[in-house]
C-alpha cells in the first residue's frame, strides 16, 4: 500500500519554556496551504480562531507483556481515531507533547497500532531546546536527553542567551548525541515551515533516496581560516579558552574554491593523524605538521610565524577562532582571513545518549547481518532510540535501506547500486551503546 | 457459501445518506425511527418504514455516541463539544441538555429502566436522571474511560487502562474492580451481568466472571477486538479482532482450554458485531470490506452464513429494529441502509 494518502504528522517535542507555542503559532499563522488539526497535550497555549485543535491528556499504555516496544500511546490512538472521520476538514496532523514526554511510545503508536498505521504516516520527530537550559537539562532529564535522540529535526531556540562559541559548543554536544538530525539555530523559533514539516523521515523511500548519504563527513578541526600574506614575520595570538591545549595544522593552501578546501582539509585530516608536536608560548610555529598549541597560562600566548616570500596560508584549528579569540598578529596590524570556515568536528562520545555511525565498504552477508541485527534489537533494543542506514547485501543488486524505533525494524530495497562503490552506512542513536562491539559485530558480517 | 443468493435471508430495504461520516446510530424504542448522528455535528431521524428524513438538529460538535431511552420516545447525543442532549423524538425539539467539563463525551448509555442516563468524558462517568439532574460523579480514572455499561441489577461498569470498575451509584467507591495490566479498548457485560468482557489493545480479549472472580486472557487476534457481543442467553462472546468472527462458547465449562469458533467469509477486519434479542443466536457482522453477513449459529457458536450483502464502503456501525425484524447498517462513504430479515 502507498503512503499517498495517508495523513502525515509531525510531533513537536521539548520542555517547558523552549518555544513550542511559539513554533506552533508560526506554523498555524505560516502561508503554506495545509489545513493542520492540532493536538495539544499542554492546556491553553495556542490560541487560534479555526481549525481544529484538540486537548488530550498524554496516556501511556504499556501491555500485560512488559514489551517496551508494544508501549502506545493511548490518548493518540483515540483522537487521531476519531479525527480521521473529518479528514476533509485537513491535511496534516501536528502533535505538541509536554516537556516531559517519551518520545519512544508517540512514535511507536504510528507503527504498533493498525488502525493508525492504516490512517496517518508519522512525518518527523522536531524537537526544540532551549538554548539557554539545555546544557543542564541534558546532564539532569532522561526526557530532555530522549527528545534530542529522536529527533530529526532540532531547533536550538532562543540563541540570543548564548555567545556564538557557547553555541557552537552546544551545537556540538548534541549533535554528539544524535548525528542523524539537522540542527537549526533560532531565536524566537522563526524557522522556515518546510524545515520542520514534509520530512518524510520515517519514508525509507525518500530519506535515503534522496540523500545519498546522510551524515555529513567529520572533521577534526572545527575552524580554518586562509590569510594571503607578504614575507615577514607573524604572531599568532591566542586568548585563554576551555581547553588547556589546541591542535593547529599550518599548511600552503593552493586552491581555496569548494573542491580545493575538500582537498586541503584531506590532507590535513591525515596531518592530524599524526602524533603532535607540542609548541610553547612564545615559539615558532612549523608548517605542514601536526602541532599541540600548550595554552595552560594564564593571559595570552604568542606563537611566531616567518615567511621568507608571500604565501597563502591554511590554518586549520581544533577550535573556532572565537573560542580562543585566535588572531594573526603583523608588526602593526593584525592580518584578516581572505576566507573563514567552520568544520563539522568529530564528537567527544562521553554523554550516556550517542550516536553510533558505521560506514564500511564491502557487501555483508544476509543470514549474518539478520542475526546480529536481531541479537542487538533483542539485546540493546530498550536503549537503541533510532536507527537509519543502507547496507549492501552480498548477490543483492540494490541498496538495502532500513530505518527503526526501539525494536521495531523496517527494510525494503532501493535503487540499484549500479557503477556506484557499494558500501555501508549505519547510524545508531541510543544510551551506553557500545560502538566498539557494535562495530566488531558489523565487521563480522562482511563476506 | 451463502444460500440461495447473495442476499439470502437479507432484503434489500431503503437506502439514504447523511453529508458527514456517520459515527452512531440507534433505533427509537418502538422501531419506528432510526437515528444517525454523524462527525459534523448532525443528528438525523429518518421513519423507519421509508427511510424519509423526520428531523434534523445539529448537536453542536462532531457526535460520539447515541443512546435511545429504552422506554420513552427520546434520544440523548454526546458529542466533542462536551455536551449530552436529550431530543424529543416526535418533535426533534430539545429536552435538556447536560454540560461536562472534559469536552469529549465519548460514551452513553441509559439504565436498564431509562430512570437515569451515564456519560463517560475523560476520566470520570457521570450519571443524570432522565430529568437532567446530575446526581453521581464517578472519582478519577486512570485513563480516559473506554467503555461503560449498566448492569441489570442497576451497576454501573466502566473500562479503562488497567481496570473494569463496577460502581453503586451513590457510593462514591467502587464495589468492584477487575484489574488486568492493559489498555482496555471496549466493554460488553452478558445480559445476566455476570461475565465482563473487554477488548485490549495488546490483540487480545480479557473477560472476569463476578460471581466466582475468575478471569481470562484469550489471545491469538490479529488485530485489536474492539467490537464484542453476547448472544441474549449470554453463552457466546462473538468477537471481532481481524477478518473471522471469533467465537467463544461459554456453556460446558468454556471457553477456557477450548478453541474458538472462526466465521469466516469477511476479506477484511471485521469491524461491527450484533446479535439479534429475540431470535436464536442470529449475527450480524459488519466489516472494513464492506461486507454486511448474516450469521446463524448453534448452542456451540458453530454457523454458516446465511445472508450476505456487500456494501461500497467500509461498515461503521450495525443495529437490529428492537423487533429483529430489520437490521440497520451506516458505512463510512455516509450511507445508512436497511435490510429486511426474511423468515
Amino acid at each position: 500500500m502507498s503512503i499517498q494518502g495517508k495523513v502525515p504528522v509531525s510531533i513537536l517535542t521539548g520542555f517547558l519554556g523552549s518555544g513550542k507555542t511559539t513554533l506552533l503559532n508560526r506554523i498555524l499563522s505560516g502561508n503554506h496551504g495545509k489545513r493542520i488539526a492540532v493536538i495539544e497535550n499542554e492546556f491553553g497555549a495556542i490560541n487560534i480562531d479555526h481549525g481544529l485543535v484538540i486537548n488530550a491528556d498524554e496516556e501511556v499504555f504499556e501491555m500485560s507483556n512488559g514489551c517496551l516496544c508494544c508501549t502506545v500511546r493511548g490518548d493518540l490512538i483515540r483522537v487521531l481515531g476519531n479525527l480521521i472521520k473529518r479528514r476533509d476538514k485537513f491535511d496534516y496532523v501536528l502533535v505538541e507533547t509536554t516537556g516531559l514526554a517519551d518520545p519512544g511510545p508517540v512514535a511507536q503508536t504510528f507503527f504498533m497500532d493498525d488502525d493508525i498505521r492504516r490512517e496517518f504516516v508519522l512525518d518527523g520527530i522536531v524537537t526544540l531546546v532551549d538554548a539557554g537550559h539545555i546544557d543542564k537539562q541534558l546532564g539532569n532529564s532522561k526526557e530532555a536527553e530522549e527528545q534530542v535522540a529522536f529527533a530529526d529535526v532540532i531547533l536550538l531556540n532562543k540563541t540570543d542567551l548564548l555567545s556564538a562559541a557557547d553555541l557552537d559548543l552546544l551545537e556540538g554536544r548534541i549533535k554528539g548525541m544524535n548525528k542523524m538530525a539537522r540542527v537549526y539555530r533560532s531565536r524566537h523559533a522563526d524557522i522556515p515551515v518546510e524545515r520542520v514539516l514534509d520530512l518524510r523521515a520515517f519514508d525509507l523511500d525518500e530519506t535515503l533516496s534522496r540523500r545519498p548519504t546522510f551524515l555529513e563527513p567529520e572533521y577534526p578541526f572545527e575552524w580554518s581560516g586562509i590569510y594571503e600574506l607578504a614575507a615577514g614575520t607573524y604572531t599568532l595570538s591566542l586568548g585563554e579558552g576551555p581547553d588547556p591545549s589546541m591542535s593547529l595544522v599550518v599548511l600552503p593552501a593552493d586552491k581555496t574554491d569548494e573542491p580545493g578546501m575538500f582537498d586541503l582539509a584531506e590532507r590535513c585530516v591525515r596531518l592530524y593523524a599524526q602524533d603532535a608536536e607540542a609548541v610553547l608560548d612564545g615559539e615558532a610555529l612549523g608548517t605542514e605538521t601536526h602541532l599541540r598549541l600548550q595554552l595552560q597560562e594564564d593571559g595570552r600566548k604568542s606563537f611566531s610565524l616567518l615567511l621568507d616570500s608571500p604565501a597563502r596560508l591554511a590554518l586549520f584549528a581544533q577550535h573556532t577562532a572565537e573560542e580562543f579569540d585566535l588572531r594573526l598578529l603583523t608588526e602593526d596590524g593584525h592580518a584578516v582571513p581572505c576566507q573563514e570556515r567552520l568544520w563539522v568536528a568529530q564528537h567527544e562520545h562521553d554523554a550516556e545518549v550517542t550516536s553510533v555511525s558505521i560506514e564500511m565498504p564491502g557487501d555483508a552477508d544476509d543470514t549474518l547481518m539478520n542475526s546480529w541485527l536481531g541479537t542487538l534489537l533483542r539485546e540493546q533494543g530498550e536503549d537503541i532510540f533510532r536507527m537509519k542506514g543502507f547496507i549492501s547485501i552480498a548477490g543483492e543488486p540494490r541498496r538495502i535501506v532500513f530505518q527503526g524505533v526501539h525494536m521495531l525494524f523496517d527494510a525494503q530495497a532501493d535503487r540499484p547500486w549500479g557503477s556506484e562503490e557499494r558500501k555501508n552506512q549505519l547510524v545508531f542513536i541510543g544510551r551506553n551503546l557500545d560502538e566498539q562491539a557494535m562495530r566488531r559485530g558489523f565487521e563480522a558480517c562482511l563476506v | 457459501m451463502i444460500p440461495d443468493s447473495l442476499f439470502g435471508r437479507l432484503r434489500e430495504g431503503w437506502c439514504t445518506a447523511v453529508d458527514e461520516y456517520p459515527t452512531a446510530l440507534a433505533w427509537s424504542h418502538r422501531g419506528n425511527m432510526l437515528l444517525v448522528a454523524d462527525a459534523g455535528g448532525g443528528l438525523t431521524a429518518v421513519a423507519a418504514r421509508d427511510g424519509a428524513t423526520v428531523w434534523r438538529q445539529s448537536h453542536g460538535d462532531s457526535v460520539m455516541a447515541l443512546a435511545a431511552h429504552p422506554q420513552r420516545a427520546v434520544v440523548a447525543s454526546a458529542g466533542q463539544d462536551g455536551w449530552v442532549h436529550i431530543w424529543d423524538l416526535a418533535s426533534g425539539n430539545r429536552e435538556c441538555s447536560l454540560s461536562v467539563p472534559e469536552q469529549w463525551v465519548e460514551h452513553l448509555q441509559w439504565s436498564p429502566q431509562g430512570d437515569y442516563i451515564a456519560a463517560s468524558s475523560g476520566r470520570y462517568c457521570r450519571v443524570w436522571t432522565a430529568a437532567g439532574d446530575l446526581v453521581w460523579t464517578s472519582t478519577e480514572h486512570a485513563s480516559t474511560v473506554s467503555g461503560i455499561a449498566w448492569s441489570p441489577a442497576g451497576e454501573l461498569l466502566s473500562a479503562c487502562y488497567g481496570q473494569v470498575s463496577i460502581w453503586q451509584p451513590p457510593d462514591s467507591a467502587p464495589v468492584q474492580c477487575l484489574q488486568w495490566k492493559g489498555s482496555l479498548i471496549s466493554l460488553c457485560l452478558s445480559p445476566d451481568g455476570d461475565i465482563v468482557a473487554c477488548g485490549s489493545q495488546d490483540n487480545s480479549v480479557h473477560f472476569w466472571r463476578r460471581g466466582s472472580g475468575k478471569d481470562s486472557m484469550m489471545s491469538g487476534y490479529s488485530s485489536k477486538p474492539l467490537a464484542l457481543a453476547f448472544d441474549p442467553s449470554g453463552s457466546l462472546l462473538a468477537t471481532g479482532g481481524s477478518t473471522a468472527v471469533t467465537v467463544w462458547c461459554f456453556s460446558a465449562g468454556g471457553p477456557e482450554g477450548t478453541a474458538p469458533v472462526e466465521l469466516t467469509i469477511h476479506t477484511d477486519l471485521v469491524t461491527s458485531l450484533c446479535f439479534a434479542r429475540r431470535k436464536e443466536r442470529l449475527l450480524a457482522s459488519g466489516g472494513r470490506d464492506g461486507g454486511v453477513v448474516l450469521w446463524s449459529l448453534d448452542g456451540s457458536g458453530e454457523g454458516a452464513p446465511v445472508g450476505a450483502v456487500a456494501l461500497v464502503d467500509a461498515v461503521e456501525g450495525l443495529a437490529w429494529r428492537p423487533d429483529d425484524r430489520a437490521l440497520a447498517v451506516i458505512d463510512a462513504g455516509g450511507g445508512v441502509s436497511t435490510f429486511r430479515l426474511r423468515e
